[in-house]
């Protein structure tokens, strides 16, 4: 287990790449580390790789300290986002040479070498040099000759961040297996939802150089603990309005703000209100919203088509509400036009309670969905 | 505003490279086109030509019906945005966008108006007094669309300006210009190597490989009726999943055979069994498939379960089968194990099927 307390890294007197932080990287986990450019990611996987050192704090691995370990020592292997292959080497000598670094016998290293040639798809390229390799081509290398070797930690900075769709989403598939399969610790930095949910068994989220959050894929989509959280979360990102409580005739109920409608606020919400009248917003998950061309039982608050993406398997369609957009995933058959009115199924109950961006409540019905953590069960 | 044409455009490279063969599409006015394909298909060729920015080597563009060819890029009124922008770095983010429209000679209240106009749109507003290094890489990037903007081109291309973006940025980036170009009615050309992106935005998608166009359409009607199996794997995520096999006439009715699996052909292919080609593809969209644990529910194929990934709102589960991996969408409350055998159920609505030799659609007849 790899323990990081109070790590700081100033770079100078006012920028920091990261800024007290505390984690644990449990043993053979699968750990993403998630946020938007200049959030410090790629400053913590090299901090924990010991090409940086921290300005502040402590990296204990088993509570001994590894800040006076060399890089080399740590046992780790590492695939940078500037992939820096050797440029007089063949592609089968990058991938080749950690192992016989290793002094590993050569029948080994070349079953080895062919078998993710073929897991990264690059078999017919093995005989030559990175010049004459696409980015994507560069990345995949780059990527196998971290991966071939056995390490005690994998720290891989945005591997299949450069490839197109259809070869990103079968990497994912394979680094996904080959962290069942290899009981390795791996540390990933990406900046797509996608991955970091699909990947991760924790995914620790920072913002700014500061931890947001660390948790299981459902724990954070599911209780996100502030607004940045749950916008960084999940795809496409959840929709916020701002609302105003507000009492008529002794109940309570949320003003939405630009609009006069008002949704019934229930009682376990109304009991978490601190009496202020602003600061608070509700935030609701596309997936989790139905709309209907009607206004109905289920459907009662009206919404202007703004945008509508049609995406093949499903149309988002975001609707102007009050001063706020609301993104509603629907089937591909709902294409409203631009204008239209539609009805939202808004439901305070439903939604995520925020004040002054922090959480205050989640939807109930969520619970359910944290008590199972992955939907693949056993092997890990 | 301008209608764009190309007609038999070709661009080669010294005397070597094709990277554009013989192309025809229109843009009309005021749509949202989306050249879409993998890296070397031609369609940044293609925009760098309608820019100006690239001699064309045979064929013709025309913008409103009048050819360009020998236009420079200024006579042409487009403007450009990229992926990486220069701004002046003197400037603040104010005096970036009012620049180009005091070089035009406009008086200081008519740049104004522009300026809030189009900070507004691109939601700028606040950072007007800010200088570009004060800037994260989103916002920069939308004063660069600004910039490139406020003189209100006659067309607007745009070359994967937000492919380098994290998520959030990006869903947020695509509603802003979908929305600037549905207030202003800019006629734009939008490049990009991203399906979903192409999807989202554009009215219409033209779909390049190789220097040619492999399928001009609507977002959906490409999703779901792709005219080849390059298409059809290329748009949609998680990928189109594909399985070789045979037509094989079979207790009365046709069906598809494919190593020992074995499953009938969708109604409207019984009629033309016999006229079908020996060597058939079938694609089937992960959304399509459904996966079931239990051998006893009736199914099309058997494999062992690869990986699965929970994305929350749902989630993939890919299954090895002997010669190829497929995936499959399924809710989060399915549980398997890795390596569990489970069986496979395609929905005959969705199967597409494509000609193994020619790799082209095999085409529904027409009512």
């Amino acid at each position: 287990m790899i323990t990081l307390k109070n790590v700081s890294k100033r770079y100078t007197t006012t920028t920091f790449g990261v800024r007290d932080l505390n984690f644990e990287i449990r043993d053979q986990e699968f750990l993403v580390i998630y946020g938007p450019s200049g959030a410090g990611k790629s400053t913590t996987l090299k901090l924990l790789a010991g090409i940086i050192k921290p300005t502040s704090g402590e990296i204990e691995r088993d509570g001994q300290s590894l800040l006076d370990v060399a890089p080399e020592s740590r046992d780790m292997a590492m695939a940078f986002e500037n992939y820096a292959l050797y440029s007089h080497m063949s592609v089968r000598d990058n991938l080749s040479f950690p192992l016989r670094a290793k002094a590993m016998p050569k029948k080994e290293i070349d079953e080895r070498v062919e078998r993710m040639a073929r897991t990264l798809q690059i078999s017919d390229l093995l005989e030559r040099r990175p010049g004459f390799l696409s980015g994507g081509q560069r990345q995949r290398v780059a990527l196998g000759r971290a991966i071939i070797r056995p390490a005690n930690l994998y720290l891989l900075d945005e591997p299949i961040g450069h490839l197109d769709a259809k070869l990103r989403n079968r990497m994912r598939g394979e680094l996904k297996a080959m962290s069942a399969d290899l009981n390795a610790t791996i540390v990933l930095v990406t900046t797509a939802s996608r991955e970091a949910l699909a990947l991760g068994d924790r995914i620790a989220i920072l913002r700014e150089g500061n931890l947001q959050q660390i948790g299981t894929p459902n724990e954070v989509y599911f209780q996100p603990v502030n607004e940045f959280v749950a916008s960084f979360v999940g795809e496409p990102p959840m929709s916020f309005l701002g609302i105003e409580p507000k009492s008529d005739n002794g109940k309570l109920l949320f003003q939405i703000q630009g609009c006069n409608d008002c949704l019934e606020v229930p009682l376990q919400l109304a009991e978490l209100l601190n009496g202020q009248k602003e600061g608070y917003r509700l935030g609701v998950r596309a997936a989790e919203i139905t709309v209907s061309s009607q206004k109905d039982a289920d459907h009662q608050v009206a919404g202007e088509v703004y945008i509508v993406e049609h995406m093949g398997y499903c149309n988002i369609i975001t609707t102007k509400l009050g001063n706020g957009l609301i993104r509603v995933i629907t089937d591909s058959t709902v294409a409203p036009k631009r204008g239209e009115t539609i009805w939202l199924s808004l439901n305070a109950e439903n939604m995520h309670l925020f004040y002054q961006t922090n959480a205050l409540q989640h939807p109930s019905h969520y619970r359910d969905a944290l008590n199972t953590n992955s939907i693949m069960t056993g092997a890990r | 505003m301008a209608t764009i044409t190309l007609e038999n455009v070709s661009k080669t490279y010294g005397n070597r490279v094709e990277a554009v063969r013989g192309i025809n599409f229109e843009v009309k006015n005021g749509e949202f086109v989306a050249l879409l394909g993998p890296s070397g298909c031609g369609k940044s060729s293609t925009m760098r030509m309608i820019a100006g920015l690239e001699d064309i080597t045979k064929g013709t563009i025309y913008f409103d019906g009048k050819p360009v060819n020998m236009l420079r890029p200024r006579d042409r009124k487009v403007a450009m945005a990229f992926e990486t922008y220069a701004l002046y770095p003197t400037l603040t983010v104010y005096e970036n966008l009012a620049f180009p429209l005091r070089c035009a000679g406009w008086d200081k209240e008519k740049v104004d108006a522009k300026v809030q106009e189009y900070a507004q749109l691109l939601e700028l507003t606040r950072l007007l007094d800010r200088a570009p290094s004060d800037l994260s890489g989103g916002q920069a990037q939308r004063v660069g669309l600004a910039r490139a903007l406020v003189r209100e081109p006659a067309c607007f291309l745009l070359d994967e300006p937000i492919s380098h973006l994290d998520t959030r940025q990006r869903h947020r980036m695509r509603q802003i210009i979908k929305r600037l170009h549905l207030e202003k009615g800019f006629t734009m050309i939008y490049v990009t190597h991203d399906q979903e992106e192409a999807m989202a935005m554009a009215d219409r998608i033209v779909v390049m490989h190789e220097g040619v166009i492999r399928q001009i359409g609507t977002p959906t009607d490409i999703y779901r009726d792709p005219a080849d199996e390059f298409v059809a794997g290329f748009v949609g995520e998680p990928p189109m999943n594909f399985l070789e096999g045979s037509p094989n006439f079979c207790d009365g009715q046709w069906m598809f055979r494919s190593g020992d699996r074995q499953f009938p052909l969708p109604k409207w292919m019984q009629t033309q069994g016999d006229m079908l080609p020996g060597n058939l593809s079938m694609g089937i969209r992960p959304f399509d498939v459904a996966v079931s644990t239990e051998s006893s529910i009736p199914h099309d194929a058997t494999g062992q379960v690869f990986v699965a990934e929970n994305l929350c709102d749902y989630a993939i589960v890919a299954v090895d089968m002997i010669d190829v991996r497929f995936q499959a969408v399924t809710p989060t409350s399915f549980k398997v194990e890795r390596h569990q055998p489970v069986f496979l159920k395609f929905d005959p609505v969705f199967m597409r099927f494509f000609d193994k030799a020619t790799g082209k659609a095999i085409l529904a007849p027409r009512d």
